[in-house]
């Protein structure tokens, strides 16, 4: 469900403890509201994937507070029991690489999503579809993964990572294999992606190429954040 | 909701069958060990079913006449007809030598029977082709896996015999085939030798001043007449007329002719219990230690698999698949290769066990205890490789 | 999808037959006969050795040596015929010695003789003398003395040829016993020749010249050829119905194709205890063209008149179950074990029936298995594994 995007106050993540203990985020503030696609930039060893990794309910910071919608997800402690199902139905992942399921189809890879949730195979399979033929895949719909292109893959990938209509997708380097050219189509279509759907997304990434789309931008340093507004520059 | 385990194992179905294939192999070697082992204590029951027989009467004090040598006079089983109870009562002798062929020896064992009819003690039970001897000389009823075929003429010791019939699966405890002929030949084989071993046998005792005396003209070839008679036999078996208890029957036998009987059941008893158990034990080890090397293999095989498929696990764990449902898929994979392997391995074990030299019975008792085991196996070998994979931390997916 | 198909439908087709052929599931292939009524020749089969009728063994009836053997074997003689002679050591001169002998005593009993006419004489004479001097007794010429004298003469005399008579049928007696003598030594001395006591053959020369033989063994054996037979064994369980005038056939172990024609001759009387065989003599209706040399093996098949027809079966089908002989019937494609009592067989593996089977029931001969009352059976041609 489509809401107020995500939102993070003063989010920290200690790893250890004692005299050993390592803080990889030390209070960070984010906001993105849904249709907007930021980037998040910062070197190796900032906390970028820290910071990633505690977005996507993957790990749990150690303080701090997570809106997701209309929901607080994390208050200095998770207020949902069930990460996964959190995972599956509100957070959309898209990966460095497509890592579709090899062995299902390309329908089934995106459909897989809404089975997990409990749908019907023949309605999630029909919702998958329809978000094929938004990104322009539908014509592979039965193809294998390993019969598709790297774009055709990327495409499927973030049809699968839209398909729940999570309030936020999760971009991991997405464009770094590409090049400028296929860089800027996938950008480009997580724009419209974004605006379709009403999701906020969260592009991770250090790539010169898509860095001047942003309208705004977060810089990751030492485990805070700071914000910074983007070039916004028109797509090519 | 797909599954996910049939997806992948249709996705790759060839190297999975091919997996399944060398599994089922493997399975197969360990089914056909198991059929040895029970071909081998098949093999004394049916020799002790084929002869016939409700008493065997041996010398006394041997566990003859199959285990142990046991020699009696010939002329014994007509005061074991006369005891109350007993049917009819046969000679029968045993000895296992080559048998000739034309140019080939085959290895048998020579059952010398008495050729009174139908039915009698000692003969084959039934044939598969030709008939019964009928005449008291120089014909013979082989079994088939001696190789020899119906109007052959083969050649035991020194004479020739005409194979008027065929048997199947009257065979030795040893394995060894049977060739049946006539009482009277058996005896002479038993105890003649070759023509060269007679000649010589001869010569010495006519060298020997005892046998050759001048004064009594006929003792040396009395004597030499004496040495070519062979008057023994190695058991007598019994029929039981029907309505009394064959130990009942056996008891008067034992005390008064100072023989030794055995019933059915203690013949099974020695021949189980005694002479193939060393066989018997060596082999069940043996069942033993492939049975572990197989659940290894398996084990290895499967959790290999699943690790080959770590990432996928990694991204299906990030996007929100249950702990329950990648175990699920795991076993499911696990076990539907363990029931391809099962396949393959009961098919492979039926085919190639003919071939075998000795009885290979595959008893469906083993072949059902041998697919729960399959199935055990492989599901204790998926909760390894299950483990491995939800140990999987789904922050893998995000690179670094 | 196909591929995976093409691989797994044969490999679920392959477990069901496994399953159906070599399972619990599986039927037993048999192969099944009708009985038919027909009328068979039991026949009886025995072995025998080739022997001569009479062989003769002929040899010196007292220890000695042997000085000449006259024939070979293989020699064929006449009756009467000399086949060699025994060493007669002193014999010879025994007899020459005994001639002697014999002519000492004719010349003992001839002076002997002449004693016997002087004694004769003197008696006549004396008595004469005595006679007379009794009449001059009469008549008071001579004295009592000269009378008595003569009398005592007379007796001498008398003694005397009585003596002289003796004398002379001992003289004969003992002529007749050195004659006697002699003739015995002659005798024996005719004894150490062997000679041939029929028309034959010489089947063995156990000794040659030189060689000391002891009293009854035997240094040529002469056999007569035309009167061979064979000393043939039958198994005693199956000699009924055996008797003198069946035809046999006779197959010697050196000519193995050809079948001779011969004769039951009689039953021996006396049969084996301790092999419990029935012992007969048969005959060659006409001998074979070369004689079998004595001893050879030979198999005799006799042939039995034929019994009345019944139904017969293959004895290969006669089982014995639970105790008691029968054959699985097929009934309505269903196995059922009928007790039967069985009659005689012929060399040929056929079996009476005498009760418990009619003629034209299916009856099974071989199985791939023991056949058990619950077993499920197939009837086929013929069983695998067996070649026509």
């Amino acid at each position: 469900m489509a809401g107020k995007g995500i939102r993070i106050e003063g989010l920290r993540k200690r790893y250890g403890k004692g005299d050993t203990a390592l803080d990889a985020l030390k209070g960070v503030d984010m906001q993105v509201a849904p249709g907007e696609v930021v980037g998040l930039i910062g070197p190796s060893g900032s906390g970028k994937s820290t910071l990633l990794k505690c977005l996507g309910a993957v790990i749990e910071p150690t303080a701090g507070r997570m809106t997701l919608g209309e929901e607080v997800i994390y208050d200095n402690g998770w207020k949902m029991p069930d990460l996964r199902a959190l995972r599956r139905d509100r957070i959309g992942f898209v990966f460095q690489a497509p890592y579709l399921i090899p062995f299902l189809d390309v329908t089934d890879n995106v459909a897989l999503l809404p089975m997990l949730a409990g749908r019907a195979n023949a309605e999630s399979r029909k919702r998958a579809l329809s978000l094929l033929e938004a990104l322009d895949v539908a014509h592979r719909a039965k193809a294998m993964p390993s019969q598709l292109s790297g774009g055709e893959q990327q495409r499927v990938s973030i049809a699968r990572a839209l398909v729940n209509r999570p309030p936020v997708i999760l971009a991991d380097e997405p464009t770094a294999p590409l090049d400028s050219e296929r860089a800027l189509a996938v950008i480009r279509i997580l724009n419209q992606m974004a605006l379709q759907y009403e999701t906020a997304i969260i592009v991770v990434t250090h790539d010169e190429k898509i860095i001047p789309t942003f309208k705004r931008i977060y810089h990751i340093r030492d485990g805070k954040t700071q914000e910074e507004a983007g070039e916004g520059r028109a797509f090519e | 909701m797909i599954s996910l385990a049939g997806r992948d194992i249709l996705h790759s179905w060839g190297k999975f069958v091919f997996t399944g294939v060398g599994l089922g192999l493997l399975i197969g070697v360990t089914l056909t060990m198991a059929g040895v082992y029970r071909g081998m204590v098949d093999d004394a029951k049916v020799l002790l079913d084929n002869s016939g027989a409700d008493l065997w009467v041996v010398q006394q004090d041997t566990l003859g006449p199959y285990a142990e040598p046991s020699s009696l006079y010939d002329d014994v089983y007509r005061t074991i007809l006369g005891m109350p109870g007993v049917d009819r009562a046969a000679n029968v002798t045993y000895l296992t030598m080559q048998v000739r062929q034309g140019e080939r020896d085959v290895r048998a064992m020579v059952v010398g029977v008495v050729p009174g009819g139908p039915g009698e003690p000692g003969q084959p039970g039934y044939l598969i082709a030709g008939r019964q001897i009928t005449r008291g000389h120089y014909e013979a009823v082989a079994d088939i896996a001696t190789g020899f075929k119906l109007g052959e003429r083969i050649q035991i010791r020194r004479n020739h015999y005409a194979v008027v019939g065929l048997t199947r699966r009257m065979v030795s405890s040893g394995g060894d085939p049977m060739v049946f002929i006539p009482l009277k030949d058996a005896q002479e084989a038993q105890f003649l030798k070759d023509n060269d071993a007679i000649a010589q046998q001869r010569r010495r005792t006519a060298s020997n001043p005892a046998f050759n005396r001048p004064g009594t003209p006929g003792l040396l070839d009395a004597v030499l007449a004496s040495q070519s008679v062979n008057p023994y036999i190695n058991a007598v078996l019994v029929q039981v007329k029907p309505g009394f208890i064959p130990e009942e029957v056996a008891e008067p036998i034992r005390r008064w002719k100072r023989l030794q009987v055995y019933t059915r059941a203690q013949m099974e008893e020695i021949l189980i219990g005694k002479l193939i158990s060393t066989a018997a034990k060596q082999i069940g080890m043996f069942l033993v230690i492939l049975a572990i090397v197989s659940a290894a293999i398996v084990a290895f095989i499967i959790y290999t698999l699943t690790l080959g498929k770590i990432r996928e696990i990694a991204v299906l764990k990030l996007i929100g698949t249950r702990n329950r449902t990648i175990a699920w898929m795991i076993m499911q994979q696990a076990l539907g290769l363990g029931l391809i392997g099962f396949v393959v391995g009961k098919i492979s074990a039926t085919f190639w066990a003919p071939i075998f030299p000795k009885y290979v019975l595959l008893e469906p008792g083993d072949a059902l205890l041998g697919f729960a085991g399959v199935q055990v196996i492989c599901a204790l070998a998926s909760v390894l490789a299950i483990r491995a994979a939800l140990k999987v931390d789904p922050a893998e997916a995000i690179g670094g | 999808m196909l591929a995976l198909l093409a691989v797994v439908l044969p490999l679920l087709a392959l477990l069901i037959y496994v399953a159906l052929r070599s399972g619990p599931f599986a039927s037993i292939p048999v192969t099944v006969t009708t009985a038919e009524s027909r009328s068979i020749a039991p026949s009886l089969f025995g072995i025998g050795t080739v022997e001569a009728r009479y062989t003769y063994r002929i040899g010196p009836t007292v220890a000695g040596r042997i000085k000449r053997v006259e024939v070979q074997v293989g020699d064929r003689v006449e009756a009467g015929q000399l086949l060699g002679e025994m060493d007669p050591v002193d014999l010879d001169d025994r007899i020459a010695s005994q001639d002697a002998a014999v002519k000492r005593a004719e010349s003992v009993v001839l002076a002997a003789g002449a004693q016997v006419r002087e004694a004769s004489a003197r008696k006549s004479y004396a008595e004469n003398q005595a006679s007379r001097y009794e009449q001059l007794l009469h008549a008071r010429s001579v004295s009592e003395e000269a009378v008595e004298g003569k009398r005592q003469e007379r007796q001498v005399t008398e003694a005397g040829f009585a003596a002289a008579r003796a004398n002379l049928d001992a003289a004969r007696q003992e002529l007749a016993r050195v004659r006697s003598d002699r003739e015995g030594l002659i005798q024996q001395r005719a004894n150490l020749r062997l000679i041939a006591p029929v028309r034959g053959l010489v089947a063995a020369r156990n000794a040659d010249p030189g060689t000391t033989v002891v009293a009854g063994q035997s240094v040529v054996e002469v056999i007569d050829p035309a009167s061979l037979w064979i000393n043939v064994r039958f198994d005693q369980l199956r000699v009924s119905g055996l008797r003198a005038g069946l035809p046999v056939q006779i197959v010697l172990r050196s000519q193995e194709g050809i079948r001779f024609a011969g004769r039951v001759l009689r039953l021996e009387p006396i049969a084996d205890a301790v092999t419990e065989e029935t012992m007969a003599k048969v005959t060659f209706d006409a001998l074979p063209e070369r004689l079998p040399p004595v001893g050879e093996l030979a198999e005799v098949t006799v042939a039995m008149s034929a019994l009345p027809a019944t139904p017969v079966v293959p004895n290969a089908s006669v089982q014995r179950v639970d105790g008691r002989l029968g054959v699985w019937l097929i009934v309505e494609d269903k196995l059922r074990f009928a007790p039967i009592n069985l009659g005689a067989t012929d060399l040929d593996g056929r079996v009476q029936i005498l009760d418990g089977l009619k003629a034209d029931e299916r009856v099974v001969v071989y199985s791939q298995r023991a056949l058990g009352p619950r077993s499920r059976v197939k009837v086929v041609e013929r069983l695998e594994g067996v070649s026509p």
